[in-house]
């Protein structure tokens, strides 16, 4: 009797456990963020009150290639020689740098600045993880284009606060080996005669080339890229109307992946696919693309332009092992190694017209940025740093070393080449931002299967294949955007 | 009918080793592509001829130990020597206390605190992440790599009953026959059941070692900064273009471990004929 009363007992408790996370909000609840936001108003002024906390380290969270690359290790010890006199030193956070500030940060640990991208940053600020920061007085405000500020901004209470700082621009390049072309593709590869070739001007020349280099060698492979990863994928939905989120990526009500004319986009890239090998329909060639691109394999392939140097370190080794010295090899492997932006796409998305219109091609980017932790004890030392490492020489000497594309319009001039290209694209608005709101974590997992099955189709029996025309490819798109509606507002 | 029989042995026996021959090869396969592939002179999985790679150098071990801006491997290298070490020693003198004292003293409360801990062992360790990790934070243990000792070593008397059984099958006559004598428990426990126990001890050092040094959960939750990491999660830190290095350092963390067994499996086989002669 005694156990069988304590069975009942534990099974009520089980059940009381499981209706805890049913009813409406309190009040309470809802009025634990209308505080929290009015604080949160009062911060930028009574944070950042201007005075430099004396005698201070700040851990400073960086990416792996500015550590790698020695810019990391140069940008503190500069930081620290210049605020030497306010006993201000930068150290290196010397954490991963997909780190998890929600988590951590409450406890203490966890870097006083990060360097992330923006769609992080903004996760962190929408939990309230990193401080609004008063960017209107910082130097470099007005050389950074609105565009990219807006991907740092949030709505509090009809109040609207920037999270961070842009640095630089990340958006898909084309990346190509100049010592793959034909001998005579200035004859035949280059019908405008601007000494570009076509296959670096339009996806059409991209696909015949493909298609002629993998006849000619059926172990080589024209352009090359995993159909699978939405990131680079999307972006041809994009060209054709397609968007993330509606009212400028801030509404996760309107999903835009099918709208316009996006079936166009998957068309294109189910044209791409069906020059690819069967590795482009799972990440196989986003991993293996440095060495293949290296060996000669493929011709040609997307990626961010923080990956240039790997490119280039993994040619150089294929050079060096061909016999030639490190510093030939290296220097051959620059002259060999073109990156530039996005082809153009034609309008009517048939990658075989020959008289085909195009226009520019838009991709999803990102602007990564500096970001000053919530949870630190030196605000304003954080603060002086960030101005510190976005100023003009700063973001120069970045983007020589990294090879990456400054926000700032002065150094995006003065770097000038693929830099100042992807700071136009910017500007000219080809380049979609990731949302900056958290629901964009659910719109991979329908992306991915949907391009999965787009690349999947290539390698399909004509009976097989899903996505047969543009209607086809259009309900697929629209089931994407009816599963990622779903994913957000199901358990809302 | 003699000769039928032997036919049946000798097919029985082929069998037998065809099965064996199987499953081993199914065990070694991956272990020995993996130390080939951390040979690997391109270091990149996809320039390998077929399925092993076309040209062999020691470059990826060099890197290894050498290329340390990044990934330093000798730092996490002997981060984890040093919390398996300490995990062991600790781990091993709790577990051996607590085995002896549950199976050589009768007191209160021993049968409902045998039966907890063998229940609570059944929890997955997993299953308290979240608040090992709380406490840590209250005891400013995040960080330290003795606070992943303590748990280690803490954590290690739940799986006693190995050792209890151990020590429940060296007879007790001896005891009482040491206690006529004059001897004290801590006697008795020293100087006549330790030197018995020698394969239990060596049993229970060696997975007191191998359960800190390959673990990954813990030491990912607690342990924050790259110079404090243990190699099973620099590895896991690597970046995707990084496979010869990760290859290396996978095929490099195994030889202590292997190193440590050979040197202890010795002990443990003449530990066990000992016992036996004296049981």
């Amino acid at each position: 009797m005694k156990k069988k009363s304590i069975a009942l007992l534990m099974a009520a408790c089980l059940c009381a456990g499981m209706f805890t996370g049913c009813g409406k909000d309190t009040e309470g609840a809802q009025a634990a963020p209308d505080a929290q936001e009015k604080e949160q108003t009062s911060v930028v002024s009574t944070v950042f009150s201007g005075e430099l906390e004396h005698d201070v380290t700040i851990q400073v969270l960086e990416n792996d290639t500015a550590v790698s690359k020695g810019y990391f290790a140069e940008l503190i010890e500069a930081f620290n020689e210049e605020y030497a006199e306010y006993g201000i030193v930068a150290v290196d956070a010397n954490m991963n740098q997909y780190l998890d500030l929600a988590n951590d940060g409450p406890y203490g640990y966890g870097p006083d600045v990060l360097y992330q991208a923006n769609d992080i940053i903004m996760q962190y600020a929408e939990g309230k993880h990193i401080y609004p920061l008063p960017v209107e007085k910082m130097e470099c405000f007005d050389q950074i284009p609105e565009t990219a500020w807006a991907a740092y901004r949030i709505n509090l209470g009809g109040t609207a606060y920037t999270c961070g700082v842009p640095v630089n621009v990340q958006a898909p390049m084309l990346y190509y080996r100049k010592d793959l072309l034909p001998e005579d593709w200035e004859q035949v590869w280059d019908e405008n005669g601007n000494k570009i070739p076509d296959m670096a001007e339009n996806w059409n020349a991209m696909y015949a080339f493909s298609v002629s280099r993998h006849q000619e060698d059926g172990s080589r492979y024209g352009y090359m890229k995993s159909l699978y990863d939405v990131y680079f994928s999307s972006g041809f939905l994009f060209s054709y109307g397609g968007y993330v989120f509606g009212n400028n990526n801030t509404d996760p009500s309107d999903i835009g992946f099918s709208a316009g004319e996006a079936e166009k986009g998957a068309w294109v890239l189910s044209q791409l696919a069906s020059t690819m090998n069967e590795e482009c329909i799972d990440d196989s060639i986003t991993t293996n693309a440095y060495s293949k691109l290296a060996d000669g394999t493929y011709f040609a392939t997307i990626t961010t332009p923080d990956m240039y140097s790997t490119f280039l370190s993994e040619m150089a080794l294929v050079y060096e092992e061909e016999g030639l010295s490190k510093e030939e090899a290296s220097a051959k492997a620059e002259e060999n190694l073109v990156m530039t932006t996005l082809p153009a796409l034609p309008e009517s998305g048939d990658l075989t017209d020959e008289n085909a219109a195009f226009f520019d091609a838009k991709s999803m980017g990102g602007i990564n940025g500096y970001a000053i932790s919530a949870y630190t004890k030196h605000p304003n030392a954080c603060l002086a740093f960030v101005e510190f490492a976005t100023s003009y020489d700063r973001m120069v000497r970045r983007s020589e070393l990294l090879g990456v594309a400054p926000a700032r319009n002065d150094a995006a001039d003065t770097a000038g080449g693929t830099s100042q290209l992807l700071y136009d694209n910017l500007e000219a608005g080809n380049i979609v931002l990731m949302p900056s709101i958290k629901e964009v974590s659910q719109i991979w997992t329908p992306g991915e299967t949907f391009f999965t099955d787009l690349a999947k189709d290539a390698f399909r029996t004509e009976g097989e294949k899903k996505y047969t025309d543009l209607d086809a490819m259009k309900k697929g798109l629209e089931a994407v955007d009816q599963q990622i509606y779903d994913a957000i507002f199901t358990l809302k | 009918m003699r000769k039928n029989l032997s036919a049946g042995k000798i097919l029985d026996t082929a069998i037998t080793y065809m099965i064996l021959l199987a499953v081993a090869f199914v065990f070694f396969f991956p272990c020995l592509w993996l130390i080939l592939a951390s040979f690997s002179k391109s270091g990149s999985i996809y320039s390998f001829d077929g399925f092993f790679p076309a040209q062999y150098s020691t470059a990826s071990f060099e890197k290894l130990f050498t290329d340390t801006t990044m990934y330093n491997y000798p730092k996490w290298f002997l981060n984890t020597l040093l919390i398996a070490s300490g995990s062991c020693a600790l781990g091993t003198f709790l577990t051996i206390l607590t085995a002896y004292t549950m199976s050589r003293f009768n007191f209160r409360m021993r049968k409902p605190m045998m039966k907890t801990t063998m229940v609570l062992g059944m929890f997955p360790s997993f299953m308290g992440m979240t608040v090992v990790y709380l406490l840590m934070t209250q005891f400013g243990l995040i960080n330290h790599l003795g606070g992943l000792i303590l748990i280690y070593a803490s954590g290690a008397p739940m799986g006693y009953l190995t050792q209890k059984g151990f020590f429940d099958t060296i007879p007790r006559s001896i005891d009482e026959a040491a206690k006529i004598d004059g001897a004290t428990n801590f006697q008795i426990f020293t100087r006549i059941n330790l030197p018995l126990s020698k394969p239990i001890i060596v049993y229970t050092a060696l997975t007191s070692f191998t359960w800190p040094w390959s673990d990954f959960i813990l030491p990912k939750l607690l342990l924050k900064e790259k110079n404090l990491y243990t190699v099973a999660v620099g590895l896991m830190s690597l970046d995707e273009t990084e496979f010869a290095r990760f290859a290396a350092g996978s095929v490099f963390i195994a030889v202590p471990i292997v190193i440590l067994y050979f040197c202890l499996v010795k002990n443990m086989v003449n530990g066990i004929s000992e016992g036996a002669v004296k049981g």
